[in-house]
């Protein structure tokens, strides 16, 4: 593949000046100030026609976003963790108003304890916000990613914000080879925002976001959210099909992995789905038939796909790269749901817990994986959530541990 | 450094061979060296000034071309805002680098089956030890930072007129003052910012070139 080497980060930063925003409203977090650095630079420059703003909190820049794409500006911004998580009530707001716009999340896993690198519980926890989500393993993926969300958060019957995730670290500093979209292709892919229902001017005044009592009307407008995000799957699909005629590469919700003839299938997400191909390569070498089912659209959920993906399997082994303390891994559970009714599900469904802090997932546990899911598939009985850590893990925490205790006073 | 084994390739910035290095640490691998840090005080004058270096070292380990090298070099720092002077004295020196590692013919193979892991099924702990907390008060001794110095600050003890400034800039705390006034330094747990050296009124801290051999970190 050809294409300039660049991080995730670049390339984010470059889906937002292809796309052509109009306001960045920012602010910085580790490990994804990289994206509003580049931001800044270029519209300082020149290279980008948008007005670029530093907040003083996560809170405040969603606010802005928000307010500034009621107003009919196309609107970026990027944050992780625990920015993520403080303007959190502000997303509920910004996808009531039905005001479209991207923002990218860099995974990175949430306080207490505080640590730097990635795992899913703060992208998740969005997850009923009202926001649509497209997870991304590649950076190609995710700059082009950035430009369909776009596509789709602006058509008539979707209008709602959209997360593009990415891991921090294995992703956003990581580089891999990009290939740059035609700026003018772009164009074609994506029109000029004019949202009928979007646009403040003193002429044509209205008011947006107005108080509701009663749960009438609430629930009307709520409805309309849910069956917003509904239609974004045929949204999708149309925009995947548009951007592969004039870019070349196609996305689809999910992404399938040597599943044609699998009898066992790994489900992951984002960055570390690439160590789990890798995985499967290793198990296929050796006679066994495994695949993986990456999920990338996370809102709305892609229930068919899933089902059409997942049936008549042996054993399906989901590896949530986040935990909800006393249930489990938050994937396994919606893909639990959306088999249940299903005549041909797994006879095997399995948890497993892995990556929490972007611990590594090692070969060994891939393959300790394997040999679980596919004990669970002959019994027929699923497994779970197992906690994936191995003894070499263990025992560098106890020596940490007793470093951290004083043992000797203890 | 997971997975590597004798037939990785392995380059260390260090003064030492690879014979040496592989006699005196358990690092694995076909050892290749070259004093990165050394050169880069020698003909820029800042210790930091290696990325240029390294890019190109790892460039030939890997056999891409010089040119390739020379355009990195100048596309990466262009983003620093460096002149064109600076620029393309980075690209000499980096080339020069490139030209003093040998080759490392890179073998190709399958990999090793590797045993599925020995899991541990985590344990309910009390808080005491479920938590992430530190009790062990100043307990950061433990760790030794001698590996992170390219200078020390060595005393020259008839400069010194027994100000207690060193005492009192030192960040980490690791420089104790004796009876008389003259400041004795923990080596073990100093890290070489200088600031003693740089905050001495009378020159009686100066830089000391960092031998090669402590290690990077050790706990106790």
């Amino acid at each position: 593949m050809e294409g300039e080497m660049m991080t995730g980060n670049l390339a984010a930063a470059w889906g937002a000046r292809l796309a052509d925003v109009d306001y960045v409203p920012a602010f910085p977090i580790t490990p994804q100030t990289e994206i509003v650095e580049a931001l800044a630079k270029w519209c300082e420059s020149g290279a980008m026609a948008a007005r670029f703003v530093t907040m003083d909190s996560e809170h405040s820049m969603m606010t802005a976003a928000g307010a500034a794409a009621a107003t009919g500006a196309r609107v970026f911004t990027a944050t992780s963790s625990q920015g993520l998580l403080y303007a959190l009530e502000v997303l509920y707001s910004v996808s009531g108003w039905r005001t479209p716009l991207v923002l990218v999340n860099v995974s990175r896993a949430l306080a207490a304890p505080i640590t730097l690198e990635p795992d899913h519980n703060d992208v998740l926890a969005a997850r009923d916000s009202g926001f649509l989500q497209i997870h991304a393993e590649t950076c190609q993926e995710v700059l082009d990613s950035i430009l369909m969300a776009y596509r789709i958060a602006e058509d008539e019957r979707v209008m709602l914000p959209v997360i593009v995730n990415l891991d921090g670290f294995y992703l956003s500093f990581t580089r891999e080879p990009v290939i740059m979209p035609d700026p003018e292709q772009v164009k074609k892919f994506l029109p000029p925002f004019r949202p009928a229902h979007l646009g403040f001017k003193a002429s044509a005044p209205h008011a947006l976001g107005v108080a509701v009592l009663g749960g009438t009307p609430y629930s009307y407008f709520r409805h309309q959210m849910h069956l917003a995000a509904m239609n974004a799957l045929e949204v999708h699909r149309e925009a995947a099909a548009a951007f592969e005629q004039l870019f070349g590469r196609r996305y689809d919700v999910v992404e399938g992995y040597r599943l044609d003839d699998a009898e066992d299938v790994l489900v992951m997400t984002n960055a570390f789905a690439s160590k789990g191909k890798v995985a499967v390569d290793v198990a296929r070498a050796e006679g066994k038939r495994v695949g993986l089912l990456r999920l990338r659209m996370i809102r709305p959920w892609p229930a068919d796909a899933i089902r059409q993906a997942l049936q008549g399997r042996r054993a399906v082994a989901v590896l949530d790269q986040n935990l909800s303390p006393g249930q489990g891994g938050i994937l396994f559970q919606e893909i639990a749901a959306c088999l249940y009714h299903e005549a041909l599900r797994p006879r095997a469904l399995c948890s497993f817990i892995g990556g929490l802090g972007g611990k590594n997932l090692s070969e060994g546990e891939f393959r300790a994986i394997f040999e679980q899911t596919e004990e669970a598939g002959v019994r027929g009985k699923g497994i779970g959530p197992i906690l994936l850590y191995t003894e070499a893990e263990h025992r560098e925490m106890v020596q940490l541990q007793d470093i951290a205790a004083d043992v000797r006073t203890s | 450094m997971d997975g590597i084994d004798e037939r990785t390739a392995v380059f260390v910035n260090s003064p030492l061979t690879g014979e040496q290095l592989g006699a005196q640490t358990s690092l694995a691998g076909r050892l290749t060296t070259l004093d990165l840090t050394g050169i880069a005080l020698q003909q820029f004058g800042k210790r930091s000034a290696i990325s240029a270096l390294l890019g190109a070292v790892a460039g030939r380990l890997v056999g891409l071309r010089q040119e390739s090298i020379r355009e990195a070099v100048a596309r990466e720092l262009a983003d620093l805002g460096l002149a064109a002077s600076v620029i393309e004295r980075n690209q000499t020196i980096a080339l020069q680098c490139y030209d003093a590692i040998p080759t490392v013919p890179l073998e190709t193979g399958a990999p090793q089956p590797i045993a599925p892991a020995q899991l541990q099924v985590p344990m309910y702990e009390p808080p005491t030890r479920g938590t992430a907390r530190i009790s062990a008060a100043g307990n950061s001794i433990l760790r030794e930072t001698s590996g992170w110095r390219t200078f020390r600050p060595v005393l020259v003890p008839g400069k010194c007129n027994g100000c207690w400034l060193c005492f009192a800039y030192c960040p980490d705390g690791v420089i104790s003052m004796t009876k008389d006034d003259r400041p004795v330094i923990d080596y073990a747990h100093c890290k070489g910012c200088q600031i003693c050296v740089h905050e001495c009124p009378t020159e009686a801290l100066v830089a000391e070139r960092e031998k090669e051999g402590a290690v990077a970190w050790k706990a106790k």
